[in-house]
């Protein structure tokens, strides 16, 4: 796969007349997808009279980075990424200990009906949330789980898990059996040798879907918007999302504190980008 | 005896494997899916709780609003708008993405950012470009001529379901790109190489080798988009929360405003059940070509 088409320059002058467009296509490109995180770096570093100049300014003309400090001061920000890193890890955690076994139920033992198991996965994993937040509404204020974040840990943990089994159990595959099958001889039981033999030789599967819950976690938004109401149990992205919900919206705020919030999720999510795709779109994309 | 026997049996194994996985998902997940159902056939007080069997009233009531059939035209709009766009576009960056030249894995590296940033988040931001004084946009607009006097975006209804289409495309973009790319990627070379021989122009090597080899991953990708694109409730909610009045809600954001705005379950029962049947038959057909494109197990 890498390289696939660097090997393709024979003929270097047509290369260099392709290139004459490419550039520019690829620059307006560029600068069209990522116009929004430039507004959102802009006004993070505006001082207010900036933020509300017009017309307004591309680039600031006087830096202010206290904007950063002071959103922690002035809103319960600690709280928010607090709340969103139980969530996240809290998900993360009930996803693994639910995914592992199921993955590798399914990537390496032989059962009846597994066909039927795999394409239900498939299928539930595209299940929109908005169809059961109406009834998951009603289960979660039975359990008396409403307005925490335990109801946001279930919530996200479940609704990864499907996609986490499939991602998981792929990795699972391609470890050859007869790594595990030396250790079963040499004495370890099954549970030793996926934890001490598969596990490890799987890792980077692991924390693949580690990443994938935490990120889906973190970012989730619908869950929370229903099930929570306080202000100390806010996480982040509907914590940001009350901003707004204000008389006056301090948008230099709210721009610094969304630059911080995506910050760690963008950062993970390069690590999985190309799993995530290979696992999305199935045997066809594999080079 | 027999119980012990079926333990030491790999599907006795497996069955213990999944069991827990299975509980969990038939208890959050499939037992809601039930509870919906029975909801939309049941008179639903405000409180959620079924007060009695009303039949199809639920459904009666949605069918009988002009508004519902609007939103589900514009539900169809909505969704075939936005993934043909998004196809393009991202058929578009691949093509150029896979075009060996320096600085490409920059360029790929950047067009990933929308799609690993957090959708309500970007939203968000959005909402701030969208700014008819202070934002950026429609300055950008303005000084480049591009618009004499572009629309207040989110204040009326047509410029406000531009405005949510775009941001839900742009979010939808980087993964269209990045598969097709992949796609692309995994053309054997001698393909190519046999076409020129063949003395083929360009627009016959993409139409002749290039598109029918990534008939799959376009099928599975187009599938998928259509899922989320469907589902897309961050974007409409946080930008115009369907408004103003429902003029830019489609059937995801309408089910959530009729639950928790309005209060009337049971409404929004008989249409979440209706987008569950568009959506098993979308996942069906996603499952199926997943399979076909040589997917795994």
């Amino acid at each position: 796969m890498p390289g696939a088409t660097s090997k393709e320059g024979g003929c270097t002058e047509m290369r260099r007349r392709n290139l004459y467009f490419v550039y520019p296509l690829i620059v307006f490109i560029l600068l069209v997808l990522l116009f929004p995180f430039f507004v959102m770096v802009s006004t993070a570093l505006k001082p207010l009279e900036e933020v509300y100049a017009t017309p307004p300014h591309w680039i600031p003309r006087t830096i202010r980075w206290a904007n950063f400090s002071d959103i922690w001061v002035k809103y319960p920000m600690g709280a928010y990424f607090k709340n969103s890193f139980i969530v996240a890890l809290g998900a993360t955690l009930v996803n693994m200990a639910f995914c592992i076994p199921a993955a590798y139920a399914v990537a390496r033992l032989r059962f009846r009906s597994k066909s039927f198991i795999m394409y239900l996965i498939l299928v539930v994993q595209m299940f929109s949330p908005i169809i059961v937040v109406i009834s998951l509404f009603k289960i979660i204020a039975r359990l008396g789980l409403l307005n925490t974040l335990l109801s946001l840990i279930l919530t996200n943990s479940v609704f990864t898990l499907t996609f986490s089994i499939w991602l998981l159990g792929g990795y699972f595959r391609n470890v050859p059996k007869e790594i595990e099958e030396a250790a079963l001889i040499d004495g370890c039981t099954r549970l030793q040798a996926i934890v001490r033999v598969l596990l490890p030789v799987a890792m980077p599967g692991v924390v693949t879907t580690i990443i994938y819950t935490f990120i889906t976690a973190w970012n989730e938004f619908m869950f929370a918007l229903t099930f929570i109401q306080s202000m100390d149990k806010r996480p982040l992205t509907l914590g940001l999302y009350n901003f707004i919900g204000r008389w006056t919206v301090q948008w230099q705020y709210l721009m610094a504190a969304a630059l911080l919030a995506l910050l760690p999720v963008v950062i993970l999510f390069f690590f999985i980008e190309r799993e995530l795709v290979h696992g999305l779109a199935g045997g066809a994309v594999k080079g | 005896m027999q119980k012990g026997k079926f333990w030491k049996t790999e599907s006795g194994l497996a069955f213990f494997f999944l069991l827990p996985a299975c509980v969990f998902l038939l208890l959050f997940m499939f037992y809601p899916i039930v509870y919906v159902i029975l909801m939309s056939f049941f008179k639903v007080n405000k409180l959620g709780d079924l007060v009695s069997f009303s039949g199809l009233a639920n459904f009666r009531f949605m069918f009988d609003r002009p508004e519902f059939w609007q939103i589900i035209v514009r539900s169809c709009v909505w969704t075939a708008s936005a993934v043909a766009v998004k196809t393009g576009i991202g058929l578009v960056i691949a093509l150029l993405l896979n075009v060996d030249f320096r600085g490409r894995k920059v360029a790929r590296s950047l067009v990933i950012i929308p799609w690993a940033s957090s959708v309500p988040i970007s939203a968000m931001i959005w909402q701030w470009t969208y700014n008819n004084d202070f934002g950026l946009l429609n300055h950008t607009l303005r000084t480049l001529r591009i618009f004499g006097e572009p629309p207040i975006w989110l204040a009326e209804p047509r410029p406000a379901f531009f405005a949510n289409l775009w941001v839900d495309i742009w979010c939808g973009i980087p993964f269209m790109a990045l598969v097709f790319l992949a796609g692309l990627q995994a053309i054997p070379q001698e393909l190519y190489e046999a076409a020129e021989v063949d003395g083929a122009t360009p627009f016959a090597k993409f139409r002749f080798v290039t598109l029918p080899l990534l008939s799959s991953v376009l099928t599975v990708a187009t599938l998928l988009s259509i899922l989320w694109t469907f589902n897309d409730f961050n974007v409409i909610y946080v930008l115009t929360g369907g408004g103003p009045g429902t003029s830019t809600d489609i059937l995801i954001t309408y089910i959530y405003k009729y639950a928790f705005q309005y209060l009337r379950f049971g409404p929004a029962a008989a249409m979440a059940v209706i987008t569950f049947v568009i959506l098993l038959t979308v996942s069906i057909l996603y499952a199926r070509s997943y399979f076909k494109g040589g997917g795994v197990y």
